[in-house]
């Protein structure tokens, strides 16, 4: 009972969390380019402010336009509750392992691609025909990294991958989980958008992605979009840190561990949301001909990943 | 002590095998030259954790040896080769970047195929390591064809070498002293033979692209 409680809890904790961490990126980013930066929690009050505007849609909408915002932040919001973030197990694994979180992103990504086409303005159509490439290509790979995993601790169900890491800590080190980690975070990166494949910071480039698909939302549609996408961030940014490094997740729900568990994942999170600004700051965007390059690449790591767990069993 | 072993050498050996598959990924000379730079440093580590969980001091020399050779003087003059011919930075390849990525992830695959008999043959705590040397060989080969300028087939070879090295530190524990040196200088003279080429192949067809070969008068 008190874990149903604590997953329930921690889905809530997930959802309050995730539009600072993007708030976070964007002022560690501001820091270390000399700028002064919005504070960390400048997005809650950019979320409060499109929830009460209202709503514009073009008059060539169809009900999928006004459907797609739901359908973006209720999976990407269920995808979050199956991910570990406080601890282990908890009754929820059973609903869903990691394929289902991977494909419930990807459900979203699917429906507001659909979305950017639905309107018919013609940087919808080419922010989606852009998404759906770089998705097609990024899903394998998220798949493979995730088998590399699934192979090493027996199972793909989160909580025992989580539990398997932290009972042998060597497996950590492995060069399959190295570079299934290498992997992930590239495909995070495409996958949400960030710097070297898309460019967050922006509606005027034409080579831009998310912003392009989202040109036509408005009010609390918008506002659902991009408390989404904070989310997808914060799903990712959870995978990463709880599967790859697990310490700190609590297995026993005492006060003192849950509490643990709450700091660690608060380090994490800021830990690699210094690394995302800090490779925002670092790398010019990448042609739109290069994405598929860079993709085959964390493909490749992908695939040296599962081979060489399933070689060292 | 061993596991502990085991685990570093694979982690080495991983490494020395992704700044091979980070080569195909970048597109210009001088991220050539430092890929490999990075592999042949990593590659020095190698031989000195071998040596010091082996026992034998002679990797020491040879990793020290590595490090000289392939980590400071062959990059210095790879480097001073690239700035010579500085027009001709971007690499054009046969094969395009992605393709070649894939083909890279499926010979090391190939080389985790046939290394399976020695692997299971081994009882080294190395052995998890050389299916990767033997990938970085045939990676390394598939860079040498599938580049058209002459300098980026030459750290093909160069990293073909570096693959050779590894499989034979990981394999038997660094073959005798003297037959290492010999290798050690057969790749520095054929470095410099090749450098030679690649100087008479740029003044005589005014391209270091091997494509150009083909045509007899200039």
């Amino acid at each position: 009972m008190a874990r149903g409680a604590l997953a329930l809890l921690q889905g809530l904790l997930v959802l309050a969390l995730a539009p600072g961490v993007v708030g976070l990126v964007r002022w560690l980013k501001a820091r270390l380019q000399n700028r002064r930066g919005a504070p960390a929690w400048q997005p809650y009050f950019e979320l409060r402010k499109l929830f009460g505007k209202e709503v514009v849609v073009s008059e060539n909408a169809s009900w999928l336009f006004r459907a797609a915002p739901y359908v973006v932040f209720v999976s990407t919001a269920a995808a979050a509750l199956l991910v570990p973030v406080l601890a282990v197990p908890l009754p929820i694994d059973a609903v869903g392992d990691l394929l289902v979180v991977v494909y419930l992103l990807l459900l979203g990504t699917v429906f507001l691609a659909l979305a950017g086409l639905d309107p018919g303005s013609a940087f919808g159509g080419m922010g989606s025909s852009r998404e759906m490439t770089v998705a097609a290509l990024a899903e394998p790979t998220v798949a493979l990294a995730i088998f590399a995993l699934a192979l090493s601790a027996g199972s793909t169900n989160l909580g025992q991958i989580v539990a398997r890491t932290m009972s042998d800590p060597a497996a950590a080190l492995s060069p399959g989980h190295l570079l299934a980690f290498a992997a992930l975070f590239v495909v995070m990166i495409a996958e949400t958008g960030r710097m070297p494949v898309d460019n967050p910071a922006t509606h005027l480039e034409l080579t831009m992605i998310h912003e392009a698909m989202v040109l036509e939302y408005s009010g609390r549609y918008l506002a659902l979009i991009e408390w989404a996408a904070a989310l997808k961030l914060l799903v990712f940014f959870a995978l990463l840190g709880n599967l790859f490094v697990p310490w700190g997740v609590a297995v026993v729900l005492t006060p003192a561990a849950l509490a643990l568990a709450l700091a660690s994942l608060v380090g994490k999170l800021a830990v690699l949301a210094v690394a995302v600004a800090l490779l925002e700051t670092r790398v010019a965007k990448l042609r739109l001909f290069r994405v598929p390059e860079l993709l085959s690449a964390s493909f490749v790591l992908a695939l040296l990943a599962v081979t060489s767990s399933f070689l060292s069993r | 002590m061993e596991s502990l072993f085991a685990q570093l050498v694979v982690l080495e050996s991983s490494l020395v095998l992704i700044f091979g598959l980070v080569l195909l990924w970048r597109r210009r000379v001088p991220a050539y030259v430092s890929a490999f730079t990075w592999q042949s440093l990593v590659l020095g580590a190698v031989a000195l954790t071998v040596g010091w969980f082996g026992r034998e001091r002679e990797l020491y020399f040879i990793g020290g040896l590595l490090v000289l050779v392939k980590g400071v003087a062959i990059p210095r003059l790879l480097g001073r080769m690239e700035r010579r011919f500085a027009s001709e930075r971007e690499i054009a390849p046969y094969v395009n970047t992605a393709t070649s990525l894939l083909v890279a992830g499926l010979l090391v695959l190939f080389g985790y195929a046939i290394m399976r008999p020695v692997v299971a043959a081994s009882d080294l705590p190395t052995r998890a390591g050389m299916p990767l040397a033997m990938g970085l060989v045939l990676v390394s080969l598939f860079v040498v064809v599938s580049r058209k300028k002459a300098l980026t087939q030459v750290v093909g070879f160069l990293m073909l070498e570096n693959g050779i090295a590894l499989l034979a530190i990981l394999g038997t524990y660094g073959i005798p002293l003297i037959v290492e040196l010999g290798v050690f200088l057969d790749a520095l003279m054929g470095f410099l033979v090749m450098q030679i080429f690649v100087y008479r192949i740029h003044s005589t067809f005014e391209t270091i692209d091997v494509d150009q070969l083909d045509r007899l008068r200039h």
